[in-house]
């Protein structure tokens, strides 16, 4: 039965991928069906754009499917659920009016609440359920605020008609629409303050849920950020860009901040996912403000960016949850600190993480690095401005993603370095074994789906030009070159991805085949890793994961308000014998001291204060049926 | 401030006349032997077995400015992964005979020992202790000794010259 629905969901996987391809190569197609609901009916389009994202939801339902096909019991029984979810998010990309769209947004809510709240015994899965709850509703709600009131504004619930009548509306009303929509895309997406749920959320589901809400449903929220700020409300000013930039920077420095100082295997990920998004919302940021000063084919250049890395992370994401879940459920923790030495137990996995590491760190020739770089080159295109303003804020983009990369490079030399080298460090990573073949077949296939994302450049580019070029009016391709090369911006920048891996190979073979040549002498003697001559080498004697992750915690201090426990017990007779030893060490989030916290405590005094209404004295409540009876007399 | 650069400048130079040509002699014949033997440089890994640190004051001196023990090729590694030659003081601690044994089974062959010291000899004044074994050689096969105690950083040139004179390619 299990095998049947993921085999099932599988199999939406590639009708959806194929569809989207479909729709990417300039193919159209539309259901329309007035009677099945209310207000507009359901409305089904494929356009470029859409088609994009459904093809990304199939990509990743595959691979995920098969891993869940494998994966244990407990995890993978809401199957059915899971089925829903693939199924809601590929209609998501597809609607064409508000009801359809709301309709759809909803049931991968729900259904993605469900799977969150998969393991029902647990505090800290309730908890998380709650939080993902009671943030995807907020932006529910701001949402539909937004669609409906662009719909009454326009007088259509249909999006296109909303790309018509946009440019004849008020700024005002735009900007309004804008914001409200704006905030409940950036709530999915998870966009920083809006983060919460996901370091929640993503630990509590199960691994190929994780990699599916992570790789593809947060994008979804990035899919309506690039339809509200350059398709439904047509040219908006350039201020719209600027938000999503500052809000694209903020995200990947503060997400990646998070991830490096957290030691929980899949929320260190779900951190990543937070900087990622950030990464591509720098992307469209700069493609907004540049549609805004009127470069089309500069704005192309971010949007594509931004697609680039959307596709991406959705590749590198989805294998290194997977490869988490496997992990996790080899050694039954998500503490990195209680794993190491999986290398060897755990051949596949470790060396699929690996790749799937080396992506996330933006090194070539993985696609990582290719996104990234056009990033840069479409943020340093900020030459082609003449506000200082903007400028400004472009070289902020520019330093925030400079500094993520490289904080992105060592929490992945941590996550991979403790949770695989080493020794073991518990019985649980001891006694580890390889996940089974599904299991391996899946991350086998998203890692040489990064492989090739990051070797193609020249074919991906162009066919992403062209989804772009679909949304953005009179932008001419901003990337030309031939099958080798890929130049971009009018000759600002050129990158051959396919000459980096060759060379990068060439590095690693040709010495040694000079060498095997020349027949230079070669003796090999094995004998155990040098450990300083030690003669009793034990896995406390590691490098930890806290241990890595404490110079930075010095340096950003200030963001992460660190709090330290010492507690060291001493023999009664002497102080140079110590009995017992503990140390904790706390980072505190900002976001929920100085944010959330005031908030929710504005809204309990508030609910406080409503509820001396609700008395429950019944004279209280005739009295208060006389008043507005009285009320309703008075004024009308 | 003018009052100090005036002195300075008056005072002149003040160190000690440069090395003595002793040293650059052998320095010179060891440059050239290690360029036989080793192409480019020797890589050391020091190894402490217990010694009460005159022999490694020595040492240290070795690469200090004074004798520069590194323009003639020879360099001292962080790691017996990296060496050619473990250069062992001290008259092998019970505690230490372990940890030099595994020094000397990482070292990539082919690899020699040089065993520094009185001490490293033959246990030197702390021969016949119980807590010592007495000299390298009763751990690791040794290839050449430095006597002294401690030995000069001349005599460590002139040590290491003819250890590797008697090594053969």
């Amino acid at each position: 039965m299990n095998g049947l629905v993921y085999g099932l969901a599988a199999f939406v996987g590639i009708v959806a991928t194929a569809l989207g391809c479909y729709g990417m190569v300039g193919g159209t197609g539309a259901v329309r069906l007035a009677w099945l609901v209310p207000l507009g009916g359901l409305d089904l389009t494929l356009d470029s754009l859409g088609a994009f994202f459904l093809a990304l939801i199939g990509f990743a339902a595959v691979p995920t499917s098969i891993y869940a096909m494998a994966a244990p019991p407990d995890e993978s029984k809401a199957r059915f659920t899971f089925l829903g979810f693939v199924l809601s998010m590929c209609l998501v990309p597809l609607a064409a009016n508000t009801m359809t769209f709301v309709i759809a947004w909803e049931l991968m809510s729900i259904t993605s609440y469900f799977l969150v709240l998969q393991d029902r015994e647990s505090r800290s899965s309730v908890y998380a359920g709650w939080v993902y709850a009671v943030m995807t509703h907020a932006g529910l709600a701001c949402l539909l605020a937004g669609m409906l009131l662009l719909g009454a504004w326009t007088g259509s619930p249909r999006f296109e008609d909303w790309r018509a009548a946009a440019p004849a509306l008020a700024s005002g009303a735009r900007s309004g629409a804008f914001i409200l929509l704006a905030l409940g895309f950036a709530g999915k997406a998870g966009v920083i303050p809006l983060h919460v749920w996901l370091p929640l959320a993503h630990p509590a589901a199960p691994s190929h849920v994780s990699a599916l809400m992570s790789g593809v449903m947060i994008k979804l929220g990035v899919y309506g950020l690039a339809r509200v700020s350059l398709d439904w409300l047509g040219i908006g000013p350039a201020w719209w860009g600027l938000t999503i930039l500052i809000a694209g920077a903020a995200s990947s420095v503060i997400g990646v901040l998070y991830a490096l100082v957290d030691h929980d295997l899949k929320r260190l990920l779900a951190f990543h996912s937070i900087e990622n998004v950030g990464i591509i919302l720098l992307g469209l940021g700069s493609s907004v403000v540049f549609q805004a000063a009127g470069q089309p084919t500069l704005a192309l250049l971010g949007l594509t960016a931004a697609l680039y890395h959307t596709v991406n992370h959705a590749a590198f994401k989805a294998l290194l949850f997977l490869g988490a879940g496997a992990v996790v459920h080899a050694t039954g923790t998500r503490n990195m600190e209680a794993m190491g030495g999986l290398i060897k137990r755990m051949p596949w996995t470790a060396a699929c993480f690996l790749v799937g590491s080396a992506a996330i760190a933006a090194l070539p020739p993985l696609n990582g690095f290719v996104s990234e770089w056009l990033t840069f080159v479409a943020l340093f295109q900020n030459r082609h401005l003449s506000s200082i303003g903007l400028n400004l804020v472009f070289v902020l983009g520019i330093a925030s993603l400079a500094l993520t990369g490289g904080l992105a490079m060592a929490c992945f030399v941590k996550a991979f370095g403790i949770t695989f080298l080493a020794l073991p460090r518990s019985d649980a990573a001891a006694s580890a074994v390889e996940a089974p073949v599904a299991t391996r077949l899946a991350m086998v296939m998203l890692a040489a789906a990064c492989v090739g994302l990051g070797l193609g450049p020249t074919v991906i580019v162009p066919a992403l030009g062209a989804v772009g070029a679909s949304v953005l009016e009179r932008a001419a391709p901003a990337m030309v070159g031939d099958w080798l090369t890929l130049e971009v911006a009018g000759g600002y920048a050129s990158l051959s991805a396919l000459a980096i891996a060759i060379a990068l190979g060439a590095a690693f073979i040709v010495p040694m085949a000079a060498l095997r040549l020349v027949r230079a002498p070669h003796r090999t003697r094995d004998y155990e890793t040098w450990g300083c001559g030690r003669i009793v080498q034990t896995a406390r004697m590691e490098y930890t994961a806290t241990a890595f992750a404490s110079p930075f915690k010095r340096v950003f201090d200030f963001f992460y308000r660190t709090t330290t426990r010492l507690d060291i017990e001493f023999h009664p007779q002497s102080r140079f014998f110590v009995q017992r030893i503990e140390y904790e060490n706390h980072t505190s989030s900002i976001f929920h001291d100085w944010l959330y916290r005031p908030a929710l405590e504005l809204l309990r005094a508030g609910a406080r204060a409503a509820g001396g209404l609700q008395s429950g004295s019944a004279n209280l409540y005739l009295a208060y049926i006389l008043a507005a009876l009285l009320l309703m007399l008075v004024l009308t | 401030m003018f009052r100090q650069l005036r002195t300075a400048l008056r005072a002149g130079i003040v160190t000690e006349p440069a090395a003595a040509r002793e040293i650059e002699r052998i320095g010179e014949r060891l440059a050239s032997e290690i360029a036989r033997l080793f192409g480019r440089s020797l890589a050391i890994r020091q190894v402490d077995a217990g010694s009460c640190n005159g022999c490694e004051l020595e040492i240290g001196g070795l690469t200090a400015p004074h004798y520069d023990v590194e323009r003639f090729g020879v360099h001292f590694v962080a790691s017996p992964r990296h060496a050619d030659c473990l250069l062992v003081t001290g008259p092998v601690t019970r505690n230490m005979a372990e940890a030099l044994r595994r020094t000397w089974e990482a070292t990539p062959d082919p690899k020699f020992v040089i065993a520094v010291g009185d001490c490293g000899r033959d246990g030197g004044v702390f021969r016949g202790s119980y807590a010592v074994l007495g000299g390298v050689a009763e751990v690791v096969p040794v290839d050449a000794v430095i006597p002294g105690c401690p030995p000069s950083p001349a005599a460590l040139l002139a040590g290491l010259l003819d250890a590797i004179g008697r090594q053969r390619r």
